[in-house]
């Protein structure tokens, strides 16, 4: 541990750092780290089991930091020359700032005799840390300055230069992340977003994976779900009744998935969607323009997919959609004359769902026991209870008029803009008592709009959120058991951004896509890695690669849900779960099977069963072809099939590549491997694929109907196989 | 008394004492070594039983569903549901006057004096109680030991342990069907299914879902195989010529069964191999069965039930002697609309109910085949407006030839929300919500022990069961309720 000859946090061109150097390194004009950094470590300390290195107790270490912190100015060991770090940082001005997770990852990976990771990111006070428990480094950041403290620096705490002066050798680490292959940016393009095309494929080689991405979250929302829901007129009142009908919505969530242009935010949108759950049925119980309602509800998840999650929290919660699925909506205080109490339902899945979940988590996902091995619960029903009164005296904006049913009996329908309009609040249905929950008290007569930001901040400051809304998210782009390094880097990434923002929900994606875990290539030989694709998206994946268009601009999409529908249902429809635990949870491992003997978490398979995997290959069956097929594709409506008996191809997919190489069936196969599967079917699969195909004997000039079914047949192989099932 | 800790709790004990047993639904899905669990066969059965297990998804609201009907709690029940001034009209409470034609009459009356009607759109029920085909259990809930209000709220859940994860949906559902909270792969229908595998000639066909993937029916060996209301789906492109030439339908269903080192991969296309082969088993057998008996259309329950009751028709060619089914409803989380919505639901509970026992009737086998309802939890008894909020402990249906019927079981628990040290205080959590008096393990055991299996299994089975009844120490928490016919 003495013998530390390597360098250490610096720029390549820096000199080496020695021992025996630190001091005569210039003292930087670095502000000194108050005692609590000791503090916090030594409950990290204690927090590690000890960390009880080179014969030190904890109390040792804290005790000699204590009075290295009385007795001598902190050194910084960066370059020897503070001159030549100002000027450095001038000039590296330009390169953006890491984030500290990037910069302690880069640190780990530079100097793994010194920082040797994985190791979770950890807060106390406004430190970021690491702490490497086998040699008793830490590595820290406090804002933009970086420090190290342990056997390296003798066991001071060292400045060693601020982010800036490390910005320009993280970038160049992060861009330079060559994406040697089409495949591995196949890999990340179907993990980023739904679907890979030979432009993107190209464009992901050439800029890398951070600054494409980067692109593509600073794109713009190119429409707004309610604005493609105006101009196709499901806004209208008229004799089509479209204020009480789901097909709207549903067509609204088909075209988001599979036609609109900016496809990772789409796709971030979908996993969004997997978390905060909102279901048209269930709205259309109880709300006019149930699917007008959705989509402004998609377009809350879109606008802020990349943004902060705090204001998600608000929007979703004002939100008319979300107030008739919970029941925010027409929410009264308490009446003790009466005993009527809150609703206490939006407070329950606020809290349960939306935020921090049941159980007291750590950084890495990981729940927290008690002493006797039982996992220790976030909230109890008193603070249930409690935020429930936050949550009273929302109702829909009734101030806009409202219009009559052009059918019998001419019911009054409201306005279609009180299905995006957020909620307002009656004073006086708000509960004025006190309201205490998760530590936080709301003294009694806060005004509700005060009561529901100490509420939401509550809920956006719990250190759970990271941990639980990163692993879920993982679980939904990258993989369904993420390692617990993992999950501790996005919960970092979610904690603070690089400007040390909590909440920065692009930041946390972005964390999420470029880590190591899911970019390494030991992900495609493991046995472990990898999730099933949901239904939803082996579909969208098909229509977006197939470039699936409707004829007349309705996307009139099959998934089939109802029991009836059973032989050839999808099982999945975007914005369509049974309730608001979803198609599938976060933490199902699959009963009888390897899974459940590891506790393996698997949530797709939830909805995997004899049933589903026999309707899913019928479901492909009945669209590879030629597509969905409808009785009125040209009208935004449905008709009944007594008066439209002829069912034509509506929403139909472009062969127009794979037909032109159909009789090169080992080409063909291999461009379905490379963008479906990100080449990811095993030698032994495409062989048999290629042979299986070789049966229909197809020439150069065989008809194109012949062409067509071949083509047909080659993706059902594919889209049934294992192989690509698993996206790994 | 003996907790479990549920964190640590994953595995029954009774059949892994086998030794040898593997995970059925791993590598060999039909090729269960029966032998192997020849000490788990707890009963040869030489005639035929079933379980169906009717889940309420959401939790259903206990107030409104047997409704307290006596003049005194009534009184109460009403005053607590009305809401007050400036309520909706009428709060949540169903007007005395309605429930007049669906009183249940027991053949021995409640203590008391209490007395229930059944919500009015429950004829059928209704019917079926006073007819001595159904039972009512009230107050069951899940617990791990008795508990007492002054328990519950002592803070102390070491001493005084109770169900994790309370008033959670998803984990209620889980903890009702196996004992533990979400992730739980082990639950007691699959577990009785265990044992009943050995009976059966195709082991598969032991526990059948209507419902989805549900816990219930996963067992330590016993999968649990799906069914849809229409039969067995199958993957029309093992049959139909789109493939053509058979030699490439025979690839493609070489592909998507074959085996992968891959976990996920392998336990995706074990399902897929077990569809396969199951499904032209159970079409053929189902197809043979030609029900009489009408079962109530735009009744997603009753489609189940009317499928469950195919299948039992079909139990001679699919080869069962003992069978777990799991069928389900969703839609009673109502925490709004509760008046406007919960009748339909109920109607559908109780025409499906009623169908499905007329079409065992018409099987035959009304007597071996027992139906039982389930739910997350019960509700609040106190209105939160238009609707109640989670709660616990709940009044469930027992149906059946077998059932002790036109009987209450359990304790009534009196009507209140009050939070004093009052008796009548002392059977609910707060809001009414109900502390259980009689705990699903006991409940989950007497269907156990009329199904056939050993009262030395029950504990492998039902993992808190151990604290309740004279081995727990508590004689007044019966191990066996008395609602099935011996």
């Amino acid at each position: 541990m003495n013998s530390i000859d390597h360098d250490v946090m610096t720029p390549s061109e820096q000199p080496s750092l020695k021992p025996s150097a630190l001091n005569d390194i210039l003292p930087l004009a670095a502000t000194l780290p108050p005692l609590s950094f000791a503090a916090g470590m030594a409950a990290l300390l204690a927090a590690c089991g000890g960390g009880d290195t080179a014969g030190d107790t904890a109390g040792d270490a804290v005790a000699r930091l204590g009075s290295e912190a009385a007795r001598a100015p902190y050194k910084a060991i960066l370059g020897g020359d503070a001159q030549k770090s100002m000027r450095q940082a001038k000039a590296q001005a330009q390169a953006r700032l890491p984030t500290p997770d990037e910069l302690m990852n880069w640190a780990e990976k530079k100097f793994p005799a010194f920082f040797p990771g994985p190791e979770p990111t950890r807060n106390t006070d406004n430190y970021v840390f690491r702490y490497y428990a086998t040699n008793g480094n830490y590595l820290a950041i406090l804002g933009q300055d970086v420090y190290v403290l342990g056997p390296i620096t003798e066991n001071r705490v060292v400045n060693v230069g601020t982010l800036t002066v490390f910005a320009e050798a993280v970038a160049a680490e992060l861009a330079n992340a060559v994406v040697n292959t089409d495949a591995e940016a196949v890999r990340f393009l179907l993990q980023a977003q739904f679907s890979a095309s030979e432009a993107e494929i190209a464009e992901v080689r050439q800029k890398g994976y951070a600054n494409w991405l980067d692109e593509q979250q600073a794109r713009p929302v190119t429409q707004l779900a309610w604005d493609w829901m105006v101009s196709t007129g499901y806004t209208a009142i008229d004799t089509h009744e479209f204020f009480f009908a789901t097909y709207p919505g549903d067509s609204m969530a088909w075209y988001q998935l599979m036609g609109a242009p900016d496809s990772v935010r789409q796709r971030t949108a979908l996993a969004l969607s997997n978390f905060f759950v909102v279901s048209l049925d269930g709205v259309n119980d109880s709300m006019n323009w149930s699917s007008p309602g959705m989509a402004h509800y998609w377009d809350i998840l879109q606008r802020n997919a990349f943004g902060n999650y705090r204001t998600l929290l608000e929007e979703i919660t004002l939100s008319p959609a979300m107030g008739a699925y919970l029941n925010t909506r027409g929410n009264r205080k308490e009446d003790p004359a009466s005993g009527r109490l809150p609703d206490e339902n939006y407070a329950r899945e606020v809290m349960q769902l939306f935020s921090i979940g049941l159980n007291q988590l750590n950084l890495d996902g990981s729940v927290k026991l008690d002493a006797a091995g039982a996992s220790l619960e976030s909230y109890t029903q008193i603070d249930v209870s409690n935020l429930a009164r936050v949550f009273t005296g929302y109702d829909a904006n009734k101030s806009f008029p409202r219009g009559v049913n052009p059918n019998p009996p001419n019911q009054t329908i409201n306005n279609v803009e009180a299905a995006r309009a957020p909620m307002v609040l009656d004073a006086r249905q708000h509960s004025p008592l006190e309201k205490k929950f998760l530590g936080s008290t709301i003294p009694a007569n806060t005004a509700g709009a005060e009561s529901l930001r100490i509420a939401l901040d509550t809920l956006y400051k719990h250190p759970n959120v990271g941990p639980f809304l990163g692993r879920q998210m993982i679980q939904r782009l990258v993989t369904s058991n993420p390692s617990a390094a993992y999950v501790s880097r996005v919960a970092s990434a979610f904690n603070a951004n690089r400007a040390g923002v909590r909440g920065d929900l692009g930041h946390m994606f972005r964390t999420i896509l470029l880590d190591d875990e899911a970019r390494n290539p030991a992900g495609l030989t493991s046995l472990t890695f990898g999730k099933l694709r949901e239904p939803v998206l082996r579909i969208a994946q098909w229509a977006r690669t197939f470039k699936l268009k409707p004829i007349a601009g309705f996307w009139k999409i099959f998934s089939g849900l109802r029991p009836g529908d059973a032989t050839r249902s999808l099982s999945q429809s975007p914005l369509q779960a049974p309730s608001v635990f979803n198609f599938f949870r976060p933490g199902y491992v699959p009963p009888s099977t390897l899974l459940a003997a590891s506790k393996a978490t698997a949530p797709e398979f939830q909805i995997v069963n004899e049933s589903t995997v026999n309707s899913y290959i019928t479901h492909l069956q009945s669209i590879v072809g030629r597509g969905y097929y409808d009785n009125t594709p040209s009208v935004p409506y449905t008709v009944d099939k007594s008066i439209a008996p002829n069912w034509v191809p509506a929403v139909v997919p472009d062969y127009t590549t794979e037909l032109a190489m159909a009789h090169d069936t080992s080409a063909l196969v291999a461009r379905l491997n490379l963008l479906l599967c990100a080449g990811q079917l095993s030698p032994a699969t495409l062989t048999f694929i290629t042979n299986a195909l070789a049966i229909d004997r197809l020439r150069v000039d065989s008809n194109a109907d012949f062409k067509q079914i071949h083509v047909a047949r080659a993706i059902m192989f594919v889209m049934c196989s294992a192989e690509y099932l698993v996206q790994k | 008394m003996n907790f479990i800790n549920y964190d640590k709790h994953t595995r029954r004990a009774f059949l892994r004492r086998t030794g040898q047993l593997a995970l059925a639904g791993t590598a060999t899905p039909f090729a269960i070594n029966l032998a192997a669990i020849g000490e788990a066969a707890a009963f040869n059965a030489t005639d035929y039983k079933a379980l169906v297990c009717v889940f309420l998804l959401g939790g259903n609201d206990y107030g409104n569903t047997v409704v307290t009907y006596d003049d005194a709690s009534y009184a109460r029940y009403s005053s607590i549901r009305a809401a007050g001034a400036g309520a909706a009209a009428g709060g949540i409470v169903l007007p005395k006057a309605a429930l007049a034609a669906t009183t249940l009459l027991p053949t021995t009356a409640l203590a008391e004096g209490r007395q229930y009607a059944l919500h009015p759109n429950m004829t059928g029920l209704r019917k079926l109680f006073n007819d001595g085909a159904a039972a009512v259990q009230l107050n069951v809930g899940p617990l791990v030991a008795p508990l007492t209000r002054t328990e519950y709220f002592s803070g102390n859940t070491i001493k005084y342990p109770r169900p994790p994860k309370l008033f959670s949906h998803n984990d209620q559902q889980s903890v009702w069907q196996s004992s533990s909270p979400e992730g739980s792969t082990i639950g007691w229908g699959g577990n009785i299914g265990d044992l009943a595998l050995s009976g059966n000639t195709n082991s598969l066909f032991t526990c059948i879902s209507l419902a989805g993937n549900s816990v219930f029916l996963a067992g330590d060996t016993a999968l649990q195989y799906q069914c849809s209301t229409v039969g067995a789906v199958k993957a029309q492109a093992l049959s139909d010529n789109f493939f053509y030439e058979p030699q490439m339908r025979s690839a493609f269903a070489e592909l998507i069964q074959q085996h992968s080192n891959h976990v996920l991969e392998s336990t995706y296309n074990n399902v897929t191999r077990r569809a396969i082969a199951a499904e032209a088993q159970v079409s053929g057998g189902i197809g043979a069965v030609n029900l009489q008996t009408a079962f109530p259309s735009g009744n997603s329950l009753a489609s189940q039930l009317k499928m469950v009751a195919r299948l039992i028709g079909a139990r001679t060619a699919l080869g069962n002697k003992r069978q777990v089914f799991m069928v389900q409803l969703g839609g009673f989380d109502l925490h709004d609309n509760l008046v406007a919505k919960q009748p339909g639901q109920l109607r559908m509970v109780s025409d499906a109910m009623s169908a499905f026992y007329a079409a065992t009737v018409e099987l035959g086998v009304a007597d071996k085949v027992t139906s039982f309802t389930a739910s997350d939890f019960g509700r609040t008894l106190s209105s939160n407006g238009d609707g109640s909020d989670h709660g616990w402990g709940s009044h469930h249906f027992v149906v059946g030839g077998a059932v002790n019927g036109a009987r209450f079981f359990g304790a009534a628990p009196p009507v209140s929300v009050g939070d004093t040290s009052a008796p009548d205080d002392q059977w609910h959590v707060g809001q009414g919500r109900l502390l259980p008096s009689t705990s699903v393990d006991q409940y989950a055991a007497t269907l156990a022990q009329w199904f056939g299996v050993a009262p030395e299994e029950l504990n492998g089975i039902l993992p808190n069961l151990r604290n309740f009844g004279d081995a727990g120490g508590r004689p007044d928490y019966p191990t066996n309720l008395g609602f099935m016919k011996s």
